[in-house]
């Protein structure tokens, strides 16, 4: 009987301890925002560093300005997560990826005096343009600028394509998302503000399921550990940090949440 | 007994746990080919039975020049990777990849080299996964001058073939029948479930060109409209549409390139 017992308790032990578990026990974890202008910055380094080159330091705000998100991450295809697109400076040279614009026809070449423009290591790369941006619509994190009110203000006007001339799919259905707790409202999810930006496919079917009420494991945990809404809002667009009505629009009280964590 | 029964249960219980959190990777995107390998295929049926390796097929190099019909109707390769079992006995026999690859349309298992009568075994040409192989065709040389297109091998294969850049071969002698239908029926218009999406508009001519009608009918659509009935969800799982878009033709990513004539909206 007694040996029983310690089984139980091993048992329970175990389940709490395994590696996927353990992540998700911190909760309300939210995203430590670095400042506004290097919010979106990321170093690219998946073969530079190894093939004698210094990473490649790239700032979304500075490409969002003239681009929409599914320019690059739809008509050219660079996956959202870091480092797992299998970009080549072959490539490139042949007018894939990076290479579609910098070209020395949109933005500037892929040749040898540039090179540090984009290898140069430095993740801060560029913050002395991030002034010309102070026009632009204000908001409390990320960047400090509220895109969407300022691409619909017509303050900035980034194409949708380079490669190819497309009449975008109209497609604009408020989808509300029950929260799973009670007392927490609903979100009503904006398709059109969401296609202004990025492709269908941006977020379905990988990340959401395309028929209503399928996408399984939608939790808040996991939007702040970068999965679902999160794999963008915390990384490039506003970051849960904000205020939880941006989202949870009908909640009573705004949800006081500091951003140490707690 | 009781004692091992319950360590057994403590050993699967981690077993599955571990299992468990390496396996749910949800909500983030999924890896996609890069434009040099989108519609490459290993067959391997009897290959590596045989200690040999597999074969890497690319489909943008021989959709460059012969229609997919020659090969998936006249020759009679399946739709699926490995339905085929494609034997050596069957291809030197002028089955299958044989009925090409024979030395006269193109290279054949061996080669004679032109100065002496020596000759040169081809196997590494097909026979390629896992090796290093200096192919004559380069992806990206090759495909430089052709129209570029989003995803799939980055080259928009209709437009080629529509402007004469590609001039592509769709009979070989003594495969193919001369009663190829060469008229295709008027575009179809298909409404989706959602009424808010856009509806699809689908070109028989654009699928006519490479595919004839026996490549999609009555396999995968019969005659009728409407049977079986198509749903999205079973077209990113390789049915219907799914077939040919997101292997080898344009993946279904592409939702403004079918889903192209706005919805009626009754408010």
């Amino acid at each position: 009987m007694k040996s029983n017992y310690i089984y139980f308790i091993l048992i329970i032990f175990l389940i709490g301890a395994t590696p996927g578990e353990a992540a998700d026990s911190v909760w309300w974890k939210l995203p430590s925002l670095p400042q506004p202008e290097n919010y979106g910055n990321i170093l690219i380094d998946r073969t530079s560093s190894n093939s004698g080159m210094k990473p490649v330091g790239f700032s979304h705000w500075s490409h969002r300005v003239n681009y929409t998100c599914r320019v690059c991450h739809f008509e050219l295809e660079i996956n959202m997560m870091l480092n797992t697109t299998e970009i080549t400076e072959e490539q490139n040279r042949y007018g894939r990826y990076c290479g579609a614009c910098h070209n020395g026809k949109i933005a500037f070449a892929h040749t040898k005096e540039n090179c540090e423009k984009c290898h140069n290591g430095d993740i801060t790369y560029g913050k002395e343009k991030f002034g010309t941006l102070s026009d632009l619509p204000p908001a409390k994190n990320g960047n400090g600028v509220d895109w969407v009110e300022a691409l619909n203000s017509n303050k900035i006007n980034p194409a949708n394509y380079v490669l190819e001339e497309t009449r975008l799919l109209k497609f604009e259905r408020e989808v509300v998302i029950e929260s799973p707790w009670a007392g927490i409202s609903p979100v009503p999810f904006p398709h059109k503000i969401h296609g202004q930006w990025l492709d269908c496919s941006n977020c379905h079917p990988d990340i959401f399921q395309i028929k209503y009420e399928s996408t399984s494991d939608l939790a808040m945990e996991a939007i702040l550990n970068y999965e679902f809404c999160g794999v963008c809002h915390g990384r490039v667009s506003f970051p849960p940090n904000d205020n939880c009505k941006k989202c949870h629009t009908k909640m009573k009280s705004p949800g006081k949440i500091d951003s140490s964590g707690h | 007994m009781k004692k091992t029964s319950l360590l057994l249960m403590v050993i699967l219980v981690i077993i599955l746990s571990v299992v468990l959190s390496v396996t749910t990777s949800h909500g983030a995107r999924k890896k996609r080919p890069p434009h040099h390998e989108y519609g490459n295929v290993v067959i391997n049926n009897f290959s590596e039975k045989n200690k040999i390796a597999p074969v890497v097929f690319n489909h943008w190099l021989h959709r460059s020049q012969y229609t997919c019909r020659l090969c998936h109707a006249d020759l009679k390769f399946a739709l699926k990777v490995n339905g085929s079992g494609i034997t050596e006995t069957a291809n030197k026999k002028g089955l299958y990849c044989g009925a090409c690859h024979n030395g006269k349309e193109a290279f054949g298992p061996v080669e004679k080299v032109r100065s002496g009568k020596k000759s040169r075994k081809n196997c590494d040409l097909c026979h390629s996964y896992g090796k290093k192989v200096a192919f004559k065709n380069k992806f990206y040389p090759f495909t430089k001058e052709l129209p570029r297109a989003r995803f799939g091998n980055g080259v928009n294969w209709i437009k080629a073939e529509k402007e004469g850049q590609l001039k592509l071969k769709d009979t070989i002698k003594g495969y193919s029948t001369d009663k190829i239908r060469k008229d295709s029926p008027s575009d179809s218009i298909i409404q989706p479930d959602v009424t808010e999406m856009p509806r699809i508009i689908f070109s028989h001519d654009n699928h006519a060109v490479w595919n004839g009608c026996s490549l999609c009918h009555p396999g995968l659509f019969r005659e009728e409209k409407g049977v079986p009935k198509i749903t999205m969800e079973g077209i990113i799982d390789g049915k219907f549409c799914g077939t040919c878009h997101g292997k080898v033709a344009f993946p279904v990513l592409d939702c403004q390139r079918c889903h192209t004539k706005p919805a009626i909206l009754r408010r």
